[in-house]
């Protein structure tokens, strides 16, 4: 199993996972990989890798084919439909699309995740406004994501993932359609999310923003987990490379 | 408390979403509303060829029994007796001979004949009224062996003219339940095809309502809310598309095919309403929960 030292309770364990797809594809080949409570990881890799299959695998899109997936103590692969709700309101999801729902406002966007949780409007409102002011954009609650910038909806985004405070986050590039800047400013958001305790999980593309970040680097390649450092950056280990500049 | 403000949600996210795919609504309550004008014209039709039906057999299911001259009264009576004891028979009434001339005298087209008869040949007679048409028969057959009963002619029972009434009437019911479960079958697929566009437009808004953990009725919810909404409309405004012409339409059929038992039922209005009502609320619902269930299913 390639996974870095000091972990205590397990937010995510793959154990042995394979995803083949009906086609015959191996999308996924013998997975083991272990995050810790947080957790800030970087999933890294070509197009095709495998880092979508193994988000659609985290939030149960999908089904391990072999193996097995623990999320916050539940095994993915033997979860009911009728769990299977309960289970996805312990993880926020953020998407490179954004998903905000264009006929909503900013503010009714967020509320919709507590609405399904049937939480009273009082709690609905109170824990609304705060998730906005976390990203910054209590004063947009009325508008509609289509007059915000890229930006701003994805930060819309990140509330309705935060606002029913799960203790993991799984951003599937969620700065993939964003300028450098905006990107950046999106990543401190989940930075400052990840401050407070909560596990990240972000796929991304994003070479930059990993070099920076410096934090815990998992890189795909052909279904299989090729480096899993912490501190490193995109595409080498970071004490590696250290070691060649000096 | 979560039950009832999941509730409270499910409405108030319908009655938005209504108004916010309004293009697509437009179209569901008018889909609807032509399917249940046609039901309620198949209703309107059903009750007035039942309405005709009924005349004729209240006609005909009386029996009129002819009464020997000698029998003396008091067998008269203990037949009397006899047939209102039975459960098939509604009503028994005795019509002496001078009662029965009496009445033969009132009609102007006896006139003439009523100047040439002496005395009375007009045998006395028991009206029988029976509960069921195809009981009719079976107390003709009582009658007949009955020793009171006129040898030369004991009852008016035109045993074809029933078996045809028979005849009419279950073709006519079976006629009314095939009518009736084509137009179930095709309202249901037209239904469902309306409800899956808008429901195929915010495909989005479910699989999002999945992925931040609303349960598969939380999601169907508000789409049967806005189903059973929208089939309450349809119902309302086909209820009154056919209070409107129902009246007028009754008066001047009634002023050209004068023969036909057919008039205006005022008690029948309400009857309509509500099945119709009932009928396009659950057209809405059943529509709505079947067409959601591709994409809710986790």
């Amino acid at each position: 199993m390639i996974a870095p030292e000091g972990y205590e309770r397990p937010v995510i364990s793959f154990q042995r996972v394979w995803k083949t797809y009906p086609n015959g594809t191996d999308a996924l080949r013998d997975i083991c990989l272990t995050v810790p409570e947080g957790d800030f990881v970087f999933l890294v890799g070509a197009s095709g890798a495998g880092k979508s299959s193994l988000i659609r695998l985290l939030i149960r899109e999908e089904k391990p084919t072999e193996g097995r997936l623990l999320v916050h103590g539940h095994d993915l692969g033997r979860l009911g439909r009728r769990h299977l709700p309960y289970f996805r309101r312990k993880v926020g999801l953020v998407f490179q699309d954004f998903k905000l729902l264009p006929r909503m406002t900013v503010h009714e966007n967020v509320a919709f995740a507590l609405h399904a949780l049937g939480e009273s409007r009082r709690v609905i409102a109170r824990e609304t406004d705060l998730a906005l002011e976390t990203v910054g954009l209590a004063e947009r609650a009325r508008n509609y994501p289509t007059e915000l910038s890229g930006g701003e909806q994805q930060r819309v985004a990140i509330a309705r993932a935060l606002v029913h405070r799960p203790r993991l986050v799984i951003a599937d590039e969620p700065t993939g359609n964003l300028d450098p800047e905006t990107a950046w400013d999106v990543t401190q958001i989940l930075a400052s999310i990840n401050a407070d305790g909560v596990t990240i999980v972000m796929a991304t593309h994003n070479r930059e923003i990993v070099d920076a970040m410096r934090q815990r680097v998992v890189a795909l390649e052909r279904g299989e987990i090729i480096r899993d450092h912490r501190y490193a950056r995109y595409d080498e280990d970071f004490q590696a490379s250290a070691l060649r500049i000096h | 408390m979560k039950t009832f403000r999941r509730a409270l949600y499910a409405s108030i996210s319908a009655w938005q979403n209504f108004w916010r795919n309004l293009a697509v609504s437009v179209a569901a309550v008018v889909s609807i509303a032509l399917i249940l004008v046609l039901a309620g014209i198949g209703l309107l039709l059903g009750h007035a060829l039942g309405q005709v039906l009924d005349s004729y057999q209240q006609r005909v299911s009386v029996l009129t029994i002819s009464v020997a001259d000698d029998t003396p009264l008091g067998t008269v009576y203990d037949f009397e007796d006899q047939l209102r004891a039975r459960p098939d028979v509604v009503s028994v009434r005795f019509i002496s001979k001078d009662e029965e001339l009496r009445n033969f005298a009132s009609d102007p087209r006896n006139q003439q004949l009523i100047q040439q008869v002496e005395g009375n040949p007009l045998p006395a007679k028991i009206e029988v009224r029976v509960a069921r048409l195809d009981d009719v028969k079976r107390i003709d057959a009582v009658a007949r062996q009955w020793r009171g009963a006129d040898r030369n002619d004991p009852t008016d029972y035109r045993g074809d003219i029933i078996s045809n009434m028979l005849r009419l009437s279950t073709w006519l019911t079976i006629g009314g339940l095939v009518m009736l479960g084509i137009l179930l079958v095709v309202s249901v697929v037209i239904v469902m095809n309306t409800i899956r566009t808008a429901v195929y437009h915010r495909r989005q808004e479910i699989e999002l309502m999945k992925l931040v953990g609303a349960t598969e009725w939380f999601v169907r919810g508000p789409f049967v809310v806005e189903g059973v909404m929208t089939g309450v409309i349809a119902a309302a405004l086909a209820v009154g598309l056919l209070l409107a012409v129902y009246r007028p339409f009754v008066e001047r059929f009634q002023a050209e095919l004068f023969f036909l038992p057919l008039s205006y039922d005022p008690r029948f209005v309400p009857v309509l309403a509500q099945d119709l009502l009932v009928a396009g609320a659950a057209l809405g619902a059943v529509g709505a929960y079947v067409s959601v269930r591709r994409f809710v299913r986790l």
